[in-house]
């Protein structure tokens, strides 16, 4: 689904990211850890093209993200709260990405429906904008926003963190349902090593902009991972 | 302690983003302090002269102190825009081993430093020097200033207190204009009780202790104020609003702008910044009432065609200069969905088109200065949205910088988008309708230069596509960019 080839990011002659070859095939769960500053965001936001590669392309479903749009349609993302309108409520953001995505009311709405549990009655009909709600909350309305419109391809970025315990513990079925039943491509990024072992089947840990692990996941993967971090 | 503070806000100035931008900003922004400064200071010192001459049988010192109580009422509505308590600088401040007084005392101080102050200081500080140079009584001139002193100190501490609800603003607003009436019909000479009120702190001296005291319980009352609510949930908290969810449902009719219109009514109505750029477009139909009354401007065309262009294109100017920055905030979210830029854009100029309509409408009153007015005044209108509103549109693709929807601009917010591009762009903005209106009206006549001034914004209407296209062209050639630089606040 996913081909990075060659890809390296620098800023001012600093080469932050430095990815030879990677590519994720379709119905995959994919996590990539790695330390603050390895690389994680750069290497999603160049995945949706936000920033622009130093060298090297990357493709999703075979179109070259930075040449075409075509991508857009099948592919959400949720980066940070630089991705929710503040000034909306929560059903407002939900139904005008809904618009977006070529979905009807009734269609959102249903897709709302599916969450109520993991909305936990903190986001739907509580009168507040999304710049009111809490950062676990607003985490929360974005995920969700970005399921909206049967995307192929969701990327997250550390979609666990602020959120409570409950929530952690339902977004990892979510997220786990969405690869092997809807067959869709997920890639998250996380620090917490056992949320990630538990929803990805592969995991790909970067350092200094460069990969330098690249599992498939089994019961000794958690072990490796903490292992390799506690050096 | 009061020196650690110093530093802390000598650096915040020299490091804020809006500074550390370019020498380009550094100098417009020392221009413009300069320039009013310069302004007020010139007045100050001419004022005397001028208003001998326009008034010559009363003492120009009265005259002042006629028209006082109107510049302490605009003082007031300038300030509540422009200026407000900046309490949230204190959060990092209350779990360090500060004494919480210390920090509040120098809260307030330093609002006493503020430009707000100044200005007026540079106007009658000057004034009561030619005084003085006349040989008014210096003891009754250094009362008169130092009254006049604890009054601008007055309206810092008033103004803290009310400009938390616009209820107060429109009171203000209103008993300005009420008082400009009444005093113009002669029903009650305003004029009269201001000169009463103020000449009086001149006549007599001591009577300064009035403001003086006046200034000292508004600072205990703003200080208490702080102090009481001086906690995370309190002064400091952003006020969180009930939300006003409206029905616009009837926008969905208008095919596929309307999941961007309706954004855009929305942010236009529930975030302060957008809330001042309407109600400044509102202000700009009134723009012409101070050209069309004077004489030495009235039969100008120059100044006719300026002020037709601000009467109908307020709001389409200021808005416009700031798309796209108006959606800086969540632009990561807009450039990585299935978001097409030409009806986004299509969206932003139909608010815009709404903006000149609405002040077309306002406008039909300026019939009373003639029909010859009037008929440029649509001339202009037409202008604006054929013309004006595709070169505001360019401009602001070029513009790049972040806006904090839900934060008042200050008073010297807007040279944060202010660059040398903005300032090429505004050229045919302000001068092309006259350079249209002028030259068929040497060789034709009046007629002619209001029809070839219409038709040039019927002529822009019919290209409008391809003046979208055009600007969507802009967006994608400045997307990284764009969104680089949208990321730094």
């Amino acid at each position: 689904m996913i081909q990075i080839n060659q890809i390296s990011k620098s800023y001012k002659g600093v080469q932050v990211l430095n990815v030879e070859q990677l590519s994720i095939p379709k119905g995959q769960s994919f996590g990539l850890v790695g330390n603050n500053g390895a690389g994680k965001t750069t290497l999603f936001s160049l995945l949706l093209d936000l920033i622009q590669p130093t060298t090297g392309h990357i493709t999703n479903n075979n179109i070259a993200v930075h040449e075409s749009e075509e991508w857009k349609p099948f592919t959400s993302s949720f980066i940070d709260e630089s991705f929710l309108i503040g000034y909306l409520t929560p059903e407002e953001y939900f139904y005008f990405i809904g618009d977006l995505r070529n979905q009807s009311k009734a269609e959102v709405d249903a897709l709302l429906a599916e969450f109520e549990d993991f909305f936990h009655g903190e986001i739907l009909n509580q009168k507040k904008y999304l710049r009111d709600l809490s950062k676990g909350n607003q985490k929360k309305a974005g995920i969700v926003a970005a399921l909206i419109g049967n995307p192929e391809v969701i990327i997250l970025d550390e979609p666990f963190a602020n959120l409570d315990p409950t929530t952690q513990i339902r977004l990892k079925k979510i997220l786990k349902d969405l690869s092997q039943q809807k067959g869709v491509s997920v890639l998250v990024s996380s620090h917490d090593l056992l949320h990630v072992t538990d929803v990805c089947e592969r995991i790909v840990v970067i350092d200094k902009g460069e990969v330098v692990k690249d599992l498939a996941t089994n019961e000794a993967t958690l072990k490796e991972l903490e292992a390799y971090f506690e050096r | 302690m009061t020196k650690t503070f110093l530093s802390l806000e000598w650096k915040k100035f020299f490091r804020s983003a809006a500074f550390t931008k370019g020498m380009v900003i550094k100098i417009l922004m020392i221009i413009g302090a300069l320039y009013f400064g310069g302004i007020a200071i010139v007045l100050g010192v001419f004022s005397f002269k001028i208003l001998q001459k326009a008034v010559p049988d009363v003492d120009p010192l009265i005259t002042v102190n006629q028209f006082l109580m109107y510049w302490v009422l605009g003082e007031l509505a300038f300030r509540f825009f422009m200026h407000q308590l900046p309490v949230m600088n204190i959060k990092p401040l209350m779990v360090l081993p500060i004494k919480r007084n210390k920090v509040i005392q120098f809260l307030l101080n330093k609002t006493i430093f503020s430009f707000f102050n100044l200005i007026a200081l540079f106007f009658f500080i000057p004034f009561s020097a030619v005084l003085l140079y006349k040989g008014y009584p210096p003891f009754q001139v250094l009362g008169w200033l130092l009254s006049l002193g604890s009054i601008v100190l007055c309206l810092n501490f008033v103004n803290f207190i009310i400009n938390k609800n616009n209820t107060y603003f429109y009171i203000i607003v209103s008993i300005a204009a009420l008082s400009i009436a009444l005093n113009k019909y002669d029903v009650i000479s305003f004029t009269s009780i201001s000169e009463s009120i103020f000449y009086s702190l001149y006549q007599t001296p001591y009577l300064v202790v009035i403001p003086l005291l006046l200034a000292y319980f508004l600072y205990k009352f703003n200080f208490n104020m702080v102090a009481k609510q001086f906690y995370l949930d309190g002064i400091i908290r952003k006020k969180v609003k009930q939300v006003e969810t409206k029905d616009l449902s009837f926008i969905d009719q208008l095919g596929d702008i309307a999941p961007f219109l309706k954004n855009d009514v929305r942010m236009v109505w529930r975030n302060k910044r957008p809330k001042q750029v309407l109600l400044t477009g509102f202000f700009f139909v009134f723009y012409g009432l101070f050209f069309f009354t004077f004489d030495m401007y009235k039969d100008n065309y120059f100044f006719t065609a300026f002020a037709s262009i601000f009467i109908t294109g307020g709001f389409l100017l200021t808005f416009g200069q700031y798309v796209p920055s108006w959606d800086s905030e969540y632009y990561k979210l807009m450039m990585s969905q299935n978001i097409p830029y030409y009806q986004y854009l299509k969206s932003k100029w139909s608010l815009m088109v709404v903006g000149v309509v609405i002040a077309y409408i306002l406008s039909i009153p300026y019939i009373y200065f003639g029909l010859e007015t009037f008929a440029m005044i649509s001339a202009a209108a037409l202008f604006n949205l054929g013309l004006n509103s595709f070169i505001t549109l360019y401009g602001g693709a070029l513009n790049r910088v972040p806006v904090e929807l839900n934060t008042k601009a200050n008073a010297f917010g807007n040279t944060q988008g202010f660059n040398a591009t903005q300032l090429l762009i505004s050229i045919p903005k302000m001068l092309g309708p006259y350079v249209i209106f002028i030259v068929p009206y040497y060789f034709l006549g009046f007629k002619a230069g209001v029809i070839a001034l219409a038709l040039s914004g019927i002529i822009g209407l019919v290209f409008m596509k391809y003046f979208l296209k055009f600007i969507e062209k802009t967006y994608q050639k400045g997307k990284y960019k764009t969104i680089a630089a949208f990321a730094e606040k």
